[in-house]
């Protein structure tokens, strides 16, 4: 494999409010390679957005409690100074949101809104930075880049608009580029277009890429690792390959079945009964128990530890492996149509 | 020892003593300060608010009469510019003497003076041609005189006014030296009439530019008086076209007076004008509290202004400013009027009732108490009738606060009452009140009904910024007002009997004779007026006879007999505050006098320090 | 873009023709009496009021009146364009009136507008990027007492303390500062600092509020991932978006106050147009009211289409045919 580029452990993110604390990230561990792209999937409210937050440092640090590691060129940057953190953001880390109309400043030209990220950590003239400029707009595929430096984002259609968010986040080639839903306000067919685009993005740059999604499709598409997030712990991490042909955790199990397929003739959606839980009142034990069809005795006292089953992945659930791996089958044989 | 101490003392006494003598006889002035010099300021509130733009012909506001027979313009006969009753003493002016009327009353002949000039740029001597014209400006009805009323006593005045004679008959003038008024009756009270700014000599050279142009000869009045408007030397009379409003007066904000140099002191008497101020400033406002603040610097002088009651407080409570606080008496009177025509005030009864009830002291209290004025006794203020009729008091009640028992007694009498003297009848309530939204009214009015609640009469008062044109508006037929005042044109009791209480003098529009006294049936319809409208009593004959006579004491006694049988017999008013002009001066100013004719400061006599 | 501009120059002229009709036909309905009595003097004979209403051309039917005037309006009169005519009350013409006084209340608007915009901006901005803390809190009690405090209670006291008691300022008065630039900036730094008090709480409770909905905004936090300081966040990208409302409410803000800066203007004895418009509508100076009236309409029309046409430079999204 290649070179490690971020590590992460024990990330917790923690906010106090009048209602109670709310825990939005508890305790989370993954590490992330140069090209490799690690898909962090949960529903909302699981915690994935604020993890990566916390990671760039945008969290408000009066109003939040981050705890952990995350090291990062050799240091831990959960616990650098705001300055410190300043200057690392948007140059070795970068980060690109999902709704790319919002995400510009609907006031200045496109062109000019990347410049000013060039012109944030390099000193050169304004010239240079916006040949350049030019030149990444090209390179993400931007037809007429010339002319298109000097529009605004609400002449952009939205694939565009994506396009030049990327472009904006690798002004400075960044180690680690964060991507928080970056398909799901597009149509279905930029979708496809925008992913390959940070694939190609990635292996031209050598990067490592979060890619944070509720989509298991997308997933599935592009993720070289799969973090799976559940009120704001990890319940099951491990390569794409591991969690899509042998998933471990009940709470995969539930989002591979409502997952609706060609080949699969369902008559109805599959949902998970009930809904994520609020994280200031996150129920006791494993946080999925409520839900679970699986919970039992140990389950709604002892929050169960991050561990690998032999010839497995690392899941959070006290169910025996050998369980863990007969559901998984069952529920991969399920999907591909073997059962109608 | 004690001596040698002493005579060194005695000697150095003695020097300075000996050296003062010598300095002040060197510069040969006696020994108080030189009274001559400076500016005189006066702030004026909010705005000049003239009725026609300062211009003589149809001026009628009380502040440009002063402005004008001070300082500005000299008619042939003046005053003294002094208070009390002095300052209603007729002197000549431009005239040689003050005639007699000679022609069983009927004809009044003057000599002008040798030596008296216009100011710039005119110059030229003031002739007879120049009085003339100036009655004749203000008979043509296009020129908006607004107190024209006063002189078609003059022989052939209405004949010329409807364009029916190329001049007035009335007025002759034999040489440049020499004017004839010959009269249609005599009048006693010509000579006052003649004391307004309105028939003072006027250019015709420079006025007939604005013929037919009521106001405009405002921004170039040329002076005849010892101060001239600043930058009237600079005024191009070359023609009408050329002219341009004279710098030293702005229209809006500003006045500026200075010396006219054509004046000649010789052909006035100090006693009438002592002109010291080099200069006079009159300086609009916007903001009262600012114009006091000024006068207790010495920025400004004098005031045009009503002060707050926390003004008021402040010089009459603190001994030091208690000097700088003048109050005369303003010669007018504030009531409550009455209509004649309106039940339940159609019955003299009820109107002797109010009259009784009301809490004179209170409302005296409401416009600012002892220092605004004393309670009225009757309907003339007593400086008017040389106190003839001091101490006539017909409704006098203890300390002024109304008598309630009086007053119902009076009421029993009336058509409306029950035999407890309290109004039973419909007609007693909700009678419309007409009153004003300034804060006195609002003072005033409580007073009013709570007076006239114990005789069970109530009020449905209307207010109405600005009450003069509803009240005056005969075919309205109100009721009852608390808004009115009246104030004299000049020092005869007529201009309060004729415009107040002449059934003659009722008007539809404008009217001042707001009780309809001396109503005729045959007014009637064509004044729209709805109600009691027969049996109306009258003054008018005696108003006549009276007119008739010179001035002097039988004239003043015969107007008394009138106001005692109005203010007791007829009962259309209550009276019940004879006002004051108060006057805050600044430290400054070193002399202060009161022109009682004109009823503010005697700008003519004034004095500042430089 | 130009042909809008001629569309709504076109449309302003309408409205102001509009807004006059709507002044003559008010001062015609209003109960307060024949306007004619004003100006005829103390016991007027029916023939000489007759006399003043020809001579101030009150004896036609409003709309009549109306008509003549917009005919020399339109055309200009003897006294320039366009025809105002002669105030019933001064005899001056109206026009000089107006254009006397007019620089007065501009320059007052002017210098106020210069300080209610920085301070109240500035105040807006610390408030809202310091907020909760003791600044915010204090800044905030500075917006409450700059809106309740009466105008003319603050001119007053500003007299008082400064003027009268300390004396580093001048008094009321205008001094016009072709004649004595020392003069003019002593008189006028109350009126401005009054004036714009008023204005600068409103425009820091404004800016504040509009400044933490933008701070909210996605693209913000774009702009923080790119790793620009709080500072160039705050004045490059939050300040940018939140300029709209703050333009749009100062040009209508200006607008009003040509005709409506009464208090202030009594309260220092500006003699600018605020004063003139109350006085001459208390004497009944028909022409003088149209004056003024017409002024104001202009301005509120003018700077309307300025602040629109602004919006179009600051928001590239809106666009005009």
């Amino acid at each position: 494999m290649s070179e490690v580029v971020l590590d992460v452990r024990g990330l917790t993110v923690v906010f106090p409010t009048h209602a109670g604390e709310v825990r939005a990230v508890s305790d989370l561990r993954y590490t992330l390679h140069r090209g490799e792209t690690l898909g962090i999937v949960g529903e909302s409210g699981s915690g994935k957005s604020v993890s990566s937050l916390a990671l760039m440092g945008l969290h408000n640090r009066e109003r939040t409690r981050i705890s952990g590691e995350a090291t990062f060129g050799g240091r831990n940057i959960l616990a650098l100074s705001s300055k410190e953190m300043q200057d690392l953001r948007g140059k070795d880390i970068a980060m690109i949101f999902q709704d790319p109309f919002a995400c510009l400043h609907p006031m200045h030209r496109v062109g000019d809104q990347i410049v000013e990220a060039i012109l944030t950590h390099a000193d050169i003239s304004k010239k240079r930075a916006e040949q350049q400029a030019v030149e990444l707009l090209r390179e993400v595929g931007i037809p007429k880049a010339g002319d298109r430096f000097k529009d605004f984002p609400h002449q952009f259609s939205g694939g565009m608009r994506q396009r030049a968010m990327i472009a904006m986040a690798l002004v400075h080639s960044p180690s680690v580029l964060i991507a928080d839903e970056p398909t799901t306000a597009l149509d279905v067919t930029v979708q496809a277009q925008i992913l390959e685009l940070i694939e190609r993005v990635k292996r031209d740059f050598n990067i490592g890429v979060i890619l944070i999604t509720h989509d298991l499709g997308v997933i599935a598409e592009t993720a070289d690792t799969v973090l799976v997030m559940y009120a704001g712990r990890e319940m099951e991490y491990g390569t794409a390959r591991e969690i899509f042909t042998a998933p471990q955790h009940p709470y995969t199990w539930g989002l591979l079945r409502s997952m609706p397929t060609i080949e699969a003739r369902l008559k109805e959606l599959v949902a998970i009964e009930g809904t994520p839980p609020s994280l200031v009142a996150v129920p006791s034990g494993c946080p999925f128990h409520p839900r679970c069809a699986y919970a039992f005795a140990p389950c709604p006292t002892e929050l169960p530890e991050l561990r690998a089953i032999p010839g497995g992945h690392l899941d959070r659930c006290h169910l025996s492996p050998e369980i863990k791996r007969e559901m998984g089958e069952a529920n991969v044989a399920e999907r591909l149509g073997a059962v109608r | 020892m004690k001596r040698r101490v002493g005579l060194p003392i005695v000697a150095l006494v003695a020097i300075v003593a000996l050296a003062s003598v010598l300095v002040s006889a060197a510069s040969g002035r006696p020994e108080t300060k030189s009274a001559k010099g400076g500016t005189y300021t006066v702030g004026w509130e909010s705005s000049f608010g003239w009725t026609d733009s300062f211009d003589p012909t149809g001026e009628y506001l009380a502040n440009a009469f002063a402005i004008n027979t001070n300082l500005l313009l000299r008619g042939l006969i003046g005053y003294n510019h002094v208070g009390g009753p002095a300052g209603a003493k007729i002197v000549p002016d431009l005239a040689t003497k003050v005639p007699k009327p000679t022609n069983g009353g009927k004809r009044y002949t003057f000599t002008l003076k040798n030596g008296v000039r216009w100011g710039p740029p005119v110059n030229r001597a003031i002739t007879s041609a120049d009085v003339k014209y100036a009655v004749e400006r203000l008979a043509r009805p296009k020129n908006g005189a607004q107190y024209g009323f006063y002189y078609p006593v003059i022989k052939g005045f209405d004949k010329y006014a409807a364009g029916k004679a190329k001049s007035i008959s009335g007025v002759k003038t034999p040489n440049p030296k020499t004017v004839i008024f010959d009269l249609t009756k005599p009048t006693g009270d010509f000579l006052m009439r003649l004391g307004m700014p309105a028939v003072f000599p006027m250019p015709q050279e420079v006025a007939k530019c604005f013929e037919g142009k009521p106001g405009a000869y405002g921004r170039y009045v040329i002076a005849s008086g010892p101060y001239m408007i600043e930058g009237s030397d600079d005024l191009d009379i070359s023609s009408c076209g050329a002219m341009k409003p004279i710098s030293g007066y702005d229209g809006q904000t500003r006045l500026n007076l200075v010396r006219n140099p054509n004046y000649r002191a010789s052909t006035d008497s100090a006693k009438a004008r002592e002109s010291n101020p080099d200069r006079f400033e009159f300086i609009v406002n916007a903001n009262i509290d600012d114009i006091y603040n000024k006068i207790g610097r010495g920025e400004y002088d004098d005031s045009y202004a009503t002060a707050s009651p926390k003004v008021f407080r402040e010089y009459t409570l603190n001994a030091s400013k208690r000097k700088y606080l003048h109050s005369n008496s303003a010669d007018g009177t504030y009531y409550i009027t009455m209509n004649l025509t309106q039940p339940p005030f159609d019955d003299v009864h009820v109107r002797k009732a109010m009259n009784w009830v009301l809490d004179r002291e209170a409302m005296r209290r409401a416009w600012g108490g002892a220092v605004s004025g004393v309670v009225a006794e009757h309907i003339i203020p007593n400086s008017m009738l040389a106190n003839r009729l001091a101490g006539f008091h017909p409704f006098k009640t203890p300390g002024n606060r109304g008598n309630a028992a009086k007053a119902r007694a009076e009421m029993r009498k009336s058509k409306y009452a029950n035999s407890g003297g309290v109004c039973t009848a419909k007609e007693c309530k909700n009678v419309l009140l007409v009153t004003d939204v300034r804060a006195v009214d609002k003072l005033t009015l409580p007073i009013v009904q709570a007076g006239a609640a114990k005789l069970g009469i109530t009020f449905a008062a209307r207010s109405v910024n600005g009450a003069y044109p509803v009240i005056q508006t005969t075919s309205k037929n109100v009721p009852i007002s608390n808004r009115a005042r009246w104030f004299k044109d000049f020092a005869d009791a007529s201009t309060f009997i004729g415009p107040l209480f002449d059934g003659r003098s009722i008007i539809p529009s404008g009217n001042t004779n707001y009780s309809l006294v001396g109503l005729k049936p045959g007014q009637v319809d064509a004044l729209g007026v709805k109600g009691t409208t027969k049996g109306i009593p009258s003054i008018n004959a005696m108003n006549d006879k009276c007119q008739k006579l010179a001035l002097g004491a039988r004239r003043t006694s015969c107007f008394a007999g009138i106001d005692k049988v109005l203010t007791q017999k007829i009962v259309p008013w209550i009276p019940y505050m004879w006002a004051n002009t108060v006057t805050i001066i600044s430290p400054n100013v070193t002399k202060w006098n009161f022109d009682q004719n004109a009823g503010f400061t005697a700008l003519a006599h004034v004095a500042v320090k430089s | 873009m130009p042909l809008y501009i001629a569309r709504r120059l076109l449309w302003a002229g309408v409205v102001v023709l509009i807004v006059l009709l709507l002044t003559y036909a008010v001062f015609y309905l209003l109960p307060a009496g024949d306007p004619a009595l004003r100006f005829a003097g103390k016991q007027p004979t029916p023939e000489s009021l007759a006399l003043v209403r020809e001579r101030l051309g009150l004896d036609q039917p409003w709309y009549e009146q109306y008509g003549k005037f917009v005919k020399s309006f339109v055309a200009g009169d003897e006294f320039g364009w366009p025809g105002l005519g002669i105030s019933y009350n001064t005899q001056i013409p109206v026009i000089d009136q107006v254009t006397e006084r007019a620089p007065r209340t501009l320059l007052l608007i002017l210098g106020a507008a210069i300080i209610w915009l920085v301070l109240g901006v500035a105040i807006g901005v610390l408030s809202a990027i310091r907020r909760r803390t003791l600044a915010d809190r204090a800044a905030m009690g500075f917006v409450l007492i700059g809106i309740s405090t009466p105008v003319f209670w603050l001119g007053l006291m500003a007299l008082f303390i400064f003027w009268n008691k300390l004396g580093w300022t001048g008094g009321t008065g205008y001094i016009p500062i072709t004649e004595d630039p020392g003069g003019f900036f002593s008189h006028m730094i109350l009126p401005w600092t009054v004036l714009a008090l008023l204005f600068a709480a409103i425009y820091a409770r404004m800016t504040r509020n509009t400044l933490l909905e933008t701070l909210g905004e996605d693209y913000i936090r774009t702009a923080r991932a790119k790793g620009l300081s709080e500072r160039k966040v705050i004045t490059h990208h939050a300040l940018r978006a939140s300029l709209a409302p703050i333009v749009t409410m100062f040009g209508m803000d200006i607008a009003l106050l040509v005709g409506g800066a009464i208090i202030t203007e009594s309260v220092f004895n500006i003699q600018g147009l605020g004063w003139l418009a109350i006085d001459s509508t208390f004497n009944q100076d028909l022409p003088t009211v149209i004056g003024v009236v017409l002024l104001g309409a202009v301005a509120v029309v003018i700077m309307n289409l300025i602040v629109d046409i602004a919006y179009a430079f600051i928001d590239p999204r809106v666009r005009y045919e």
